[in-house]
């Protein structure tokens, strides 16, 4: 294949025909160059519409907004890189947050724990994560139905660590305000958020784990047969994406500087389609965790857009779904038989 | 073409369930009779609080309430935590009534459509019920009969006015302000707003909203909004209005990473536990300018004694007035600097019920009743 393809390209050249190089990087990269253009294209219009959009107080503003969805968004993308789908998101985010602010300074009292706050928080998540995986692979309960019953299980956890007292508050100024605080001229949670990112990345394409990942997403039964640990890699997919939800609902604590059983609302559903628009492919085996930062910049400028558009938030649910359904059949078009399959 | 070729299979189907949940609706919304009347034995009563959540310190408070009542009462209690769910909250209520012991309940409804059936679940099990906050403005409880006997809530437009009254002196009476309802299609939320643009529309012409966006009760949304907000009208915003307490938590958190929650000023409704630290330890050099005094274990207590003493048979719901079935009871503005009056009453909850148990639910301070229901939103000049 590969040679027939040189042929070609050495051809073409021959012939004076455009290189392929270009050709074939357009190909290789179409989902990250229409996402990349069409938040451009978003960002013109809504400088066209005001201005003020185009401000660097309002650049760290959606940078800020995109540190929390895209920390979810990373491990929702190694899930749906197997082919499955991890719903538990917001009730593990909520435990893990919880369990952070309660062995945190807050204004409850309570010892302080340090270090071991994120330890055990981000622990618990990677355990729920752990029992989400092995419902999925043992049991055989699909995975939207085990992480259903999951989130349930962490808003069961986050509400009995609540209790019946007032909302717990932080009560170091430096850690309620750290997300937004500026490092390498981005927000913190930005910043954090690409560095997880990055790390996914990396372990996608450098790790057997990140291939044996991509390989059971392209074909289980394939990946069985050829002697990969299916059931092993999806464990542990769950752990990883149980983890990053862990750390999310950390940051979602700090950035509000408080907590509630609710804190994690309304997350989960930032982050899919943000990974879907980024170009991994609901029926696995396909995707990126550029498309996935991609694709949660672009939600996240849609909705910042809007609002400074001054579009009315009675047409803006309609108009910010509208839009999204766009971007995700303009970027699913070449995988449209793909997503025919369904696991 | 004949019938059976129209009627395929799939047809035939469709029309059966559409038949049968028809009349399954129907039978569930029933409203003939006036179900049960005969005064009850307290020894066979049982009180229900139905709240949203047992998180949010109001709903909190609800229960609070009514574990109160009913230890004075001695009669025996049961909580349905509805879990943010109507569906979740009907097929509790469902599953109690269907234990055979006659309620005395209180609801605090998910959502306005929950009423109808909860009511007629109730009526048809010979219990009393009364709704607070949210029922559709066609559903009267003297239609339903004795068992739905009151709808309560405390005034929105009053709740509305008050704290736009207090923010816009705040900020000397001209400049922008912010505006953060609930969720958009919540009565509750519609009147404190259509109350705030009344008020500034009355009385605060130079008071201008720049936005308005609603932010569903929930702090993180009000946090994003603030944000969008923030860079989209910067030091134009003088003032953050909010629905309720839940909200103003997230809007100040963004106001502080802004470096601004010094230079605006803030209102909401409720008073809440946390609110009320935030003003005793003069957060934000005295951010929050006002809020609106009633309480969640106020509101039970009301609800349930109400429905208690037609329970008894003490009073009759067919002869009372028309604002004792759909009710309004009073709302206190408070600034800063009054908090420690309002507060007396969280101190004593036990030593208050003891009172409405004196005066009835009717005429116990800080919330009498003040008017009747229900409360139309009006039409904006502007």
């Amino acid at each position: 294949m590969a040679s027939t393809a040189n042929a070609k390209s050495m051809n073409r050249a021959a012939t004076g025909q455009p290189t392929s190089v270009v050709a074939s990087f357009i190909k290789r990269n179409v989902e990250v160059i229409s996402i990349s253009a069409s938040i451009f294209v978003l960002a013109i219009i809504f400088s066209i519409l005001n201005p003020r959009f185009a401000s660097v107080e309002n650049l760290e503003n959606i940078l800020n907004q995109a540190g929390l969805p895209l920390i979810i968004a990373v491990g929702a993308t190694f899930v749906i890189l197997i082919g499955s789908i991890d719903l538990s998101v917001e009730g593990v985010m909520s435990a893990a947050g919880m369990t952070f602010v309660l062995m945190t300074a807050n204004s409850r009292g309570g010892t302080d724990y340090g270090f071991w706050a994120y330890v055990v928080a981000i622990g618990l998540a990677a355990a729920l994560g752990f029992f989400s995986g092995v419902l999925f692979t043992k049991v055989k309960v699909p995975s939207f139905i085990v992480t259903l019953g999951m989130w349930y299980v962490g808003l069961g956890v986050a509400t009995v660590l609540f209790g019946t007292d007032t909302m717990p508050f932080l009560t170091n100024d430096d850690l309620s305000t750290w997300a937004s605080q500026q490092n390498l001229g981005m927000p913190n949670n930005f910043l954090l958020g690409l560095i997880v990112a990055i790390l996914g990345a990396l372990f996608l394409r450098f790790t057997s784990f990140g291939r044996v990942t991509l390989a059971v997403g392209n074909n289980e039964e394939i990946a069985r047969g050829n002697g990969l640990k299916v059931n092993r890699n999806k464990v542990t997919v769950f752990v990883i994406a149980g983890a990053i939800s862990g750390i999310a609902g950390i940051v979602a604590t700090i950035q509000l500087g408080a907590v509630n059983p609710t804190i994690a609302a309304g997350n989960l559903f930032i982050a899919l389609p943000a990974v879907v628009i980024g170009g991994t492919s609901l029926a696995g085996g396909k995707g990126s965790m550029l498309g996935t930062v991609l694709g949660v910049i672009l939600l996240t400028t849609l909705t910042n857009g809007l609002t400074l558009a001054d579009v009315s938030p009675n047409f803006k649910t309609a108009v910010s779904g509208g839009i999204l359904i766009l971007a995700i059949v303009i970027t699913a078009w070449s995988q449209r038989d793909r997503l025919r399959i369904s696991k | 073409m004949s019938l059976k070729s129209i009627l395929t299979k799939p047809v035939r189907m469709i029309a059966a369930l559409t038949l049968a949940s028809s009349l399954a609706l129907s039978g569930c919304t029933s409203t003939t009779g006036e179900g049960s009347t005969a005064p009850l034995k307290k020894e066979d009563l049982v009180m229900v609080v139905s709240v949203i959540n047992t998180t949010n310190p109001y709903f909190a408070a609800n229960i609070l309430g009514a574990q109160v009542l009913a230890k004075k009462l001695d009669i025996p209690l049961e909580i349905v935590d509805s879990q943010g769910s109507s569906q979740v909250e009907i097929s509790k209520i469902q599953a109690i009534l269907a234990k055979g012991k006659k309620v005395v309940m209180f609801v605090n409804t998910v959502a306005s459509s929950d009423a109808p059936t909860i009511v007629n679940d109730v009526k048809a099990a010979g219990g009393f019920v009364t709704i607070w906050w949210n029922k559709p403005d066609e559903l009267n409880p003297a239609d339903i009969g004795n068992n739905f006997v009151a709808f309560q809530k405390h005034s929105g437009l009053e709740s509305g006015a008050c704290t736009a009254s207090a923010l816009s002196d705040a900020i000397g009476k001209k400049g922008g302000i912010i505006a953060l309802p609930g969720v958009q299609d919540s009565t509750t939320s519609a009147t404190r707003v259509a109350g705030m643009y009344q008020e500034l529309d009355a009385n605060y012409p130079d008071v201008t909203v720049l936005d308005e966006i609603p932010s569903n009760w929930d702090p993180q949304l009000a946090y994003k909004n603030s944000k969008d907000l923030i860079a989209k009208h910067g030091d134009k915003i003088k003032g953050v209005w909010t629905a309720d307490d839940g909200m103003q938590i997230g809007a100040m958190q963004a106001f502080k990473e802004a470096g601004m929650l010094e230079k605006v000023k803030f209102v909401s409704d409720g008073l809440y536990p946390e609110t009320v630290a935030a003003i005793k330890s003069n957060e934000g050099n005295g951010a929050i300018v006002g809020e609106t005094f009633h309480r969640g274990y106020m509101a039970s207590a009301i609800g349930l004694y109400t429905a208690y003493l037609a329970a008894i048979g003490e009073i009759d719901p067919s002869t009372l007035p028309a604002e004792k079935r759909d009710s309004l009871f009073a709302i206190s503005c408070v600034t800063p600097d009054k908090i420690d009056e309002y507060l007396q009453w969280d101190n004593d909850v036990e030593g208050w019920v003891d009172t409405l148990i004196e005066n009835g639910p009717w005429d116990t301070a800080p919330v009498p009743l003040v008017g009747a229901g229900p409360e139309k939103i009006p039409a904006r000049n502007k």
